[in-house]
């Protein structure tokens, strides 16, 4: 259904896809660059074996399983949220969502690449599927995360639809005529009919809903992996709910900061505005609120019991990991509740900044859950190598850590030049009233 | 035997092995082949030395440690020895940390130096309590999480009650090292030189050759309980502290001492370690009670870089040995 | 990088070994060119079995400082005698891997034996170019433990008997005598318990009931005498139904636990559930797109034009 002011809003984003103008171009061979190294560091691992990483016998998970953490979690938190937007049908929603649709499908295939990076023999992978067995959590999670990926490139798929069919429809785009064929053939021949409409309406609702669930399913089986083990630390019931509330809240953060990047580089200021920045930065302020009660609920019943081995590892915490421990949950916390909390200080600027401290404690919070665990293990480490009593990471895994950010912001930068990053066809949809929402 | 410097008698450099088992090859060739088909030729490992008259009616001396036994098949190593459930005892009062046991495991296993499947530990319970030698070998559970957790049933539980590894299936995912409470798997973080010594085919049973990017750990040697001799922490041991047998038949022996099982855990108060985890381990613990020698003896004539390895116990911060 | 270095040694080796193929042989080769022949020794006793068959086992080796290093296929000879006059040949064995060889002779009466009953057993090897030969010889006396059981007064008992050969068919009593009883195990056999024969040759002791024996029940009850100066290894041994029945561990259908090849029901159940549940919404979120396909190609609507909003 088109009315007036269609071609005006692609024309006005159409440069977006047009072009690539210098800076544009910059920024993605930077991106090259990092991934480059990152490429290299890759084939140092894969010719000399992982002992070119930190991990010994003790840690045998380190930051490569902390970034599949992080990256599952925001890939969680994008399709949450735009989830629930959608299904909520606010009208705030409409600018934003698609950088969370975007953000769910790109993390979710950066994500397992980490796992890919921890396993010894590469070349057995598909043992997964032909030897998988039903009672390990890692094959709960291979079903789980397979599942996700498909099920979220359809609601992708879904959610982009109507904008591919209006580019395909814009005569007047400047786009070379593979990029059109492309579009007419990925819009399905959507033409907007009432019964093309209520059909993807309906199939949008249900995976939204979908979507959701899934999220939150998936994400639970991720924290299982850790918490049925026996290692102290790990060995916790409340890891479901926790990696669920840690990773929507790391998915606000990053998406504060992509929508910060977005609106600077594409000018898009009218349409993502400053209500945005709050409306995300609320819905962060009250994540922060139930992540910091998670956070306590779980070291005070440690703490508090003092079970010896919990004990081991608090003081591990509180002793070597001082100032992560201070910066993952206590700054982490308190600033985007004070940033967004206090109307002085509650400003563009500041939410994401908040959303960038978000995001490295939240980082950091995985690391500190992963790690100081291994380090802190019921049988003493002795008779074993006095290197290997802790975690170092080496050039290789961080390498190979700001190569997945690369690939995230390449990725979303190339998404960006194929589908608007502002979902035009909603933007024009009228808004629904009142009564039929949710219906 | 060179037993309590801890040294690991594969320090012969990487050149010196290939050298010592192409020179002894070529020998063999030379003289017309050994009587016995399954001796190994390939040198390096102290202890003693078996001679052999060939049909050449020359003698060639080959080392006992590298007397090769029959391996079993992958799929054949799946299926436990009938009718057996072995359990090991390992008496606290006895140990010395002499390290005979990783030794013999080390040479046995062809395992590098950076692997061990037999740990000592130095512990300590609290403060007030005394500090004990402690081996750990693999406890082959009988609620084993390290089996549960492995997505492509790489390790696996026989009916005999050990625990073996696969290292044809496993994915290397590290799971299982992150299963076992008891740190008792290590991981080939890379390709050790050992790894090719092939030349028996590969068994689960055997733990060798090592495979890079697998998990591997303590087996109890079903390779040499089928030719009826005794793991080879189990005979090395100089003090008899490891006991070995089948639970099911109740008999346990170090090779010169043999007991009832039942009766050995009831007379010496036997345990198993950290029992309330509920992994119900096969390895039995006779209390350090009346120890026959004094904790530091232990640490008599080892290797500087073994000593190191127990820096940070608390009994030697505390006596800064 | 480290399979150049490996193949680079190897390659050096060789050239090496080419050169001096002999010497090389020697490196752990003992003695060859060396023109004296080393000295060996045998260590040799004798089993005296209840089915009346003497056992001889001689281990020939070398003592090379602290390593005892065993000889394969050294030819031994035993024989058997009064130690006055030559004794019979009883035979020549090849010793085994671990230097052993043993050779079982009856006992036929009557027996090469002296005044007193003892028998002089020597085993002798021969030697060659490289070893020099040598003998051993002990004295002993035939003997002979029996094993059995009675109960009485619902007690189990276990009795053995003891008794000892002379010359011609002269049987005497074992009398004073230590017997150690075992039953055989795994690796080991267990023992347990001592008993001293009386000064008819027999000796009983109380049956221990919590042994564990074959699925059935039965159990070997072994009765030995090791290292006797004078009548050096006896032993003895018979059957009974008295053990505790062995416990077989192996299941007719394997139990399904979170360690065992298949798995629990219930999960296996949930995990589909589960799946059918979301797989079903992806399958009709795909068909509404199908659908959506299929009617674009049925109904045509005219292309929009959008230059006239410009």
């Amino acid at each position: 259904m088109a009315n007036d002011s269609q071609p005006t809003l692609l024309r006005e984003f159409a440069p977006q896809i047009e072009r690539t103008n210098l800076l544009q171009l910059i920024w993605i061979f930077f991106l090259l660059a990092v991934i480059a190294v990152g490429f290299y560091a890759l084939y140092t691992q894969i010719a000399e074996g992982h002992i070119v990483t930190g991990m010994r016998d003790n840690v045998v998970w380190g930051i490569y399983i902390v970034n599949f953490i992080f990256f599952m979690g925001i890939s969680y938190a994008g399709a949450l949220i735009s989830g629930t937007l959608h299904l909520f049908r606010a009208e705030w929603r409409k600018p934003i969502i698609r950088i969370a649709e975007f953000m769910t499908i790109i993390a979710l295939l950066i994500g397992p690449c980490y796992i890919l990076l921890c396993i010894g023999r590469l070349d057995r992978l598909y043992y997964l599927v032909i030897h998988g067995r039903i009672q390990s959590p890692i094959t709960w999670d291979v079903i789980a995360i397979s599942t996700d990926i498909f099920g979220c490139l359809i609601f992708l798929y879904l959610a982009v639809l109507r904008d591919i069919a209006a580019i395909r429809d814009f005569q007047s785009i400047r786009i070379p005529n593979w990029k059109r064929t492309l579009y007419r053939i990925v819009a399905l021949g959507y033409t907007g009919t009432p019964e093309q409409q209520e059909r993807l309406h309906k199939a949008t609702d249900i995976m939204a809903a979908m979507v959701i669930s899934i999220a939150v399913i998936v994400y639970s089986v991720l924290a299982w992996i850790f918490s049925v083990t026996l290692q102290p630390g790990w060995h916790s019931t409340i890891f479901g709910p926790y990696f669920v509330i840690a990773a929507v809240f790391s998915g606000c953060g990053v998406m504060i900061v992509v929508m910060w990047l977005f609106r600077k580089i594409y000018r898009l200021e009218k349409y993502i505005t400053r209500k945005h920045f709050v409306n995300v930065g609320v819905l962060m302020l009250v994540l922060a609120a139930l992540f910091g009660y998670f956070t306590f609920s779980d070291y005070l019943t440690k703490w508090y019991g003092s079970e010896k081995n919990d004990e081991l590892l608090i003081n591990l915490l509180f002793d070597k990991y001082y100032w992560l421990f201070i910066l993952s949950n206590y700054i982490g916390v308190l600033m985007p509740m004070l940033v967004v909390g206090l109307p002085k200080l509650r400003t563009i600027t500041n939410i994401t900044i908040s959303a960038i401290v978000v995001i490295l404690a939240l980082w950091v919070n995985r690391y500190l859950i992963v790690v100081p665990t291994l380090e802190s293990p019921y049988l003493p480490i002795q008779d074993s190598r006095p290197a290997w009593i802790f975690y170092n990471a080496t050039w290789v895994e961080w390498s190979l850590t700001a190569t997945g950010i690369a690939i995230f912001a390449l990725l979303m930068t190339v998404g960006s030049k194929f589908i608007p990053i502002i979902n035009v066809s909603e933007m024009e949809d009228k808004p629904v009233p009142e009564e039929e929402l949710l219906t | 035997m060179k037993t309590a410097s801890g040294r690991n008698p594969k320090k012969s450099s990487r050149r010196e092995f290939i050298k010592k088992s192409l020179l002894t090859g070529a020998g063999v060739v030379a003289t017309g082949g050994l009587a016995e088909a399954y001796l190994d030729t390939s040198a390096s490992g102290s202890g003693e030395k078996v001679k052999v008259l060939t049909t050449g009616g020359e003698i060639r001396e080959v080392d006992k440690a590298h007397l090769h036994y029959p391996r079993v098949s992958i799929k054949e190593s799946k299926k436990g020895i009938p009718r057996r459930k072995f359990v090991m005892v390992i008496d606290l009062a006895r140990c010395k940390n002499a390290r005979a046991c990783v030794q013999a495991c080390q040479r046995g296993h062809y395992l590098p130096n950076g692997q061990e499947f037999m740990k000592v530990y130095l512990l300590q319970d609290t403060e007030n309590t005394a500090p004990y030698w402690f081996p750990k070998p693999c406890y082959h559970c009988d609620n084993p999480l390290c089996v549960s957790v492995c997505p492509v049933g790489a390790t696996y539980k026989r009916s005999d009650g050990i625990v073996l590894i696969d290292n044809e299936r496993c994915i290397g995912c590290k799971f299982c090292i992150t299963g076992c409470p008891y740190s008792t798997r290590v991981f080939a973080w890379r390709h050790y030189e050992e790894f090719d010594e092939d030349s028996q085919p590969y068994s689960p049973e055997a733990s060798s050759p090592g495979v890079e990017g697998t998990v591997s750990k303590c087996d109890f040697c079903p390779d040499l309980i089928r030719v009826g001799k005794l793991p080879y922490c189990v005979s090395a041991c100089p003090m008899g502290v490891i006991y070995f047998g089948d639970i099911d038949e109740d008999v346990v022996t170090n090779g010169s001492e043999t007991f009832q099982f039942s009766q050995l855990i009831r007379d010496r108060a036997g345990y198993r370690y950290l029992e309330v985890l509920g992994t119900r381990p096969s390895v039995y613990y006779l209390p350090p009670v009346e120890r026959q020698f004094p904790v530091d003896r232990g640490l008599d004539d080892l290797d500087e870089e073994v000593k190191a390895r127990y820096k940070n116990t608390p009994h030697l911060k505390k006596h800064n040995l | 990088m480290k399979n150049k270095r490996v193949k680079f040694t190897s390659w050096m080796i060789c050239i090496l070994l080419v050169s001096s193929v002999t010497l090389c042989g020697q490196e752990d080769q003992e003695n060859v060119s060396s023109s004296e022949p080393a000295e060996t020794r045998i260590s040799f006793n004798a089993l005296y079995t209840s089915n009346d068959t003497v056992v001889l086992t001689a281990t020939v080796f070398r003592q090379k400082e602290r390593d005892v290093i065993w000889l394969q296929n050294a030819r031994i000879s035993f024989s058997a005698g009064d130690g006055k006059s030559n004794g019979i040949a009883l035979g020549k064995v090849s010793s085994d891997s671990m230097g052993n060889a043993v050779l079982t002779v009856p006992l036929n009466f009557p027996l090469p034996s002296n005044e007193e009953g003892m028998i002089q057993y020597t085993a002798s090897f021969d030697g060659n170019q490289n070893y020099l030969p040598v003998a051993e010889s002990f004295q002993s006396k035939p003997a002979r433990l029996e094993v059995s059981f009675y109960e009485e007064d619902s007690v189990k008992y276990i009795r053995v008997t003891g008794t000892q050969f002379s010359r011609k068919e002269d049987i005497e009593p074992l009398s004073g005598e230590t017997v150690n009883l075992f039953v055989p195990s795994l690796f080991r056999p267990l023992p347990i318990g001592e008993i001293s024969l009386g000064e008819d040759g027999t000796g009983n002791m109380e049956f221990p009931m919590s042994l564990i024996g074959d699925s059935s029940g039965n159990i070997t009850v072994i009765a030995r005498i090791d290292e006797h100066d004078k009548f050096g290894f006896v032993k003895g041994q018979a059957q009974i139904g008295w053990a505790i029945p062995k416990h077989l561990l192996a299941q007719d259908k394997p139990s399904r636990e979170l360690w065992t090849p298949v798995a629990p029901i219930w999960m296996i159940i949930t995990l589909l559930i589960m799946l059918a549940g979301v797989w079903a919404h992806y399958i009709y979120a795909i068909i509404q797109l199908i659908k959506i396909k299929t009617s674009s190609k049925k109904e045509t609507l005219p292309e929009k034009d959008w230059s006239n909003y410009s």
